[in-house]
């Protein structure tokens, strides 16, 4: 009888399973009570924060090509850094631009046939070429979203860091092999500050060979650094709206030399 | 992990998942999404889609565990998500690694147990439901392939007078070296079964295994077909747990065996405290660290705490018509081994 009357009672009851008291079931880690605050937003503890940040510092370490990893580190890492890079763009005119309107990189927003048919020696000419040469990983939306900064507007101006890195490339005329990524990191490093670009400009080198590191400590980082500091916040370009710009004057504008030597890959 | 592959897996992932998780806001209850599209699709529906759990978040069902696939048309076009199917295809690949960085390889403490509580005979079949990367079917294996090989060893000695070559043709002539028993390894997602191919191949499994890609809830197989039904962390993961339970009554042979191995309620409140700390904040970091993929190992520690208790489920499994039912809980009550027999 009791086996019979059970089913029932259980109907009555509703689901097994669904009606734990809701005193009894953890939230999910919400350490600042709001819930996400743009889409991908992840919120974390101080804890998970901690954790994600050595086990990514980790990992980036052991495999390089886990780009993801990079990502985590500075969105985990940056939180001060990022303040202080916002309230910087908000001072300058075109930086304040930028932070109201938006602009994204990506496929969706890039015209690229437009930027094919700029003159030689334009930005975004170099810049197509650039992406060319270097076999990047067409569509930028592999880029993977911010998740862990716990700001929307400091969320943004990390992925507007993030998608300005390979402008930087250009700029600096440096190719995405190991060496010629350290040196824009050491130059990011001096510009931005962010502990993660701070990271990987002395921990990158770990994996270079004696002669490289001889050219990289000699010329390249100095060379990367006094450019660093001498140009104004990166930051603060509208790339977007110079792209019909020489690349040599915006060179001279922002204070950026040649390169003591030339590194392989960028012609 | 060369360049191009993990770029490749990292933006099918992302891809996958901003799918996913666009599927899941169209009729999600996240406070952010504007409620009027969520009330406009409800009204929209005929019949009140029946809810149930997907982690800590309400989906219809047909969200938990409707089978779509990655050669459908637009996502956008698409209403049901595939939310658990795709939970899995992204976690194949580091399953096995994730589960050992988990559970610090207690897990296969955990298997081995459940293969020590089933003690098979010669000539069991066996039934593996969300067996995908093969961990139970393996070990099965193995015991019934060294318990053959005891009995051999057993019968040569009995025998007297046995002359070397005697003894040379009796091994030689060895067809089945499992003494009849087989194992059927089912799974609803392909790439777990995929990854458990692999496994099979590079560890030299070749005799009495069979996949077969299939639903818990609706089995491809005839009415008492299998001596022993186990499923090893698989359960919570089905939409309705009660037709997995009636689908496993209606496949074993009268005799049969129900064995369960699933995330169960902590006895003792220490270690819950200390446990949930652990699920909540430790496991999506590694499943972010390793897998590169948080969302998944944050809906394998709610779906844990969704399940129901070992006394629930042991209800639930006598509900489906199985005798006997007994469950042990290992490791603090963090898994539970529920038996059941079909009389």
């Amino acid at each position: 009888m009791a086996t019979l009357l059970r089913p029932v009672l259980r109907r009555l009851c509703g689901l097994p399973g669904l009606q734990r008291p809701a005193a009894e079931m953890p939230l999910r880690a919400r350490s600042d009570g709001a819930g996400p605050l743009y889409s991908h937003h992840l919120p974390t503890s101080p804890l998970q924060k901690g954790l994600l940040a050595a086990g990514s510092a980790a990992m980036a370490l052991y495999n390089p090509y886990r780009h993801d990893m990079v990502a985590v580190l500075g969105e985990t890492t940056g939180h001060r850094t990022l303040k202080v890079l916002r309230d910087q763009m908000r001072r300058d005119p075109e930086g304040a631009q930028i932070l109201q309107e938006r602009p994204r990189i990506s496929t969706s927003t890039l015209d690229l046939g437009k930027l094919q048919s700029l003159p030689e020696g334009s930005l975004g000419r170099e810049y197509l070429r650039f992406l060319d040469v270097n076999g990047h990983c067409f569509p930028y939306d592999t880029r993977a979203p911010t998740r862990f900064v716990d700001d929307e507007e400091l969320a943004y101006v990390i992925q507007r860091y993030r998608e300005v890195h390979d402008m930087l490339h250009t700029l600096l005329g440096m190719p995405t092999n190991i060496l010629g990524e350290i040196v824009v990191k050491w130059f990011e490093a001096v510009q931005t500050g962010l502990p993660m670009c701070i990271l990987g400009a002395f921990f990158g080198p770990i994996r270079l060979g004696a002669q490289s590191l001889q050219v990289l400590v000699s010329e390249l980082i100095p060379w990367a650094v006094q450019n660093g500091r001498r140009a104004p916040c990166v930051l603060n370009l509208y790339y977007e709206r110079r792209w019909e710009q020489s690349l040599r004057a915006l060179r001279e504008e922002l204070g950026i030399t040649a390169p003591p030597m030339h590194v392989q890959g960028l012609a | 992990m060369a360049a191009p592959g993990s770029c490749a897996l990292w933006s099918y992932c992302g891809r996958g998942w901003s799918r996913a998780m666009r599927g899941c806001q169209l009729l999600g209850l996240r406070s952010s999404w504007p409620g009027d599209l969520l009330s406009a699709r409800l009204l929209s529906q005929e019949k009140r889609a029946a809810e149930t759990h997907f982690g800590f978040e309400t989906v219809s069902e047909e969200e938990k565990g409707g089978k779509g696939s990655s050669d459908s048309p637009a996502p956008t076009t698409r209403v049901a998500g595939i939310t658990v199917y795709q939970v899995f295809e992204s976690v194949a690949k580091k399953y096995d690694v994730m589960n050992d960085m988990m559970s610090l390889g207690i897990h296969r403490v955990w298997k081995d147990l459940l293969l020590w509580k089933m003690h098979p005979l010669p000539g069991t079949q066996l039934l593996d439901v969300a067996g995908g990367t093969g961990d139970i079917a393996f070990r099965f294996l193995n015991y019934v392939q060294s318990q053959h090989q005891r009995k051999q060893k057993r019968q040569l000695r009995a025998q007297q007078n046995l002359s070397w070559e005697e003894i040379a043709k009796e091994y030689q002539n060895e067809e089945d070296s499992l003494g009849g028993s087989r194992v059927v390894v089912c799974d609803i997602n392909k790439e777990m079964l995929k990854v458990g191919k692999q496994k099979a191949l590079a560890q030299g499994y070749r005799a009495g295994l069979a996949w077969v890609l299939g639903d818990a809830e609706e089995l491809p197989f005839d009415d008492d077909k299998f001596d022993i039904y186990t499923i090893a962390f698989g359960i919570r993961n089905v939409t309705h747990i009660d037709q997995a339970l009636q689908e496993a009554h209606r496949v074993l042979k009268p005799g049969g065996r129900f064995l369960c191995l699933e995330f169960s309620q902590v006895n003792n409140p220490l270690i819950s405290r200390l446990y949930d700390l652990y699920s909540f904040q430790v496991i999506p970091v590694l499943g972010e660290v390793i897998a590169g993929d948080w969302k998944s190992y944050q809906y394998l520690v709610e779906s844990i705490r969704r399940f129901p208790s070992q006394e629930e489920f042991k209800d639930m499994i006598e509900d489906a018509g199985f005798h006997k039912v007994t469950y042990e809980s290992l490791t603090s009550g963090i898994v539970a081994i529920h038996s059941g027999f079909k009389l």
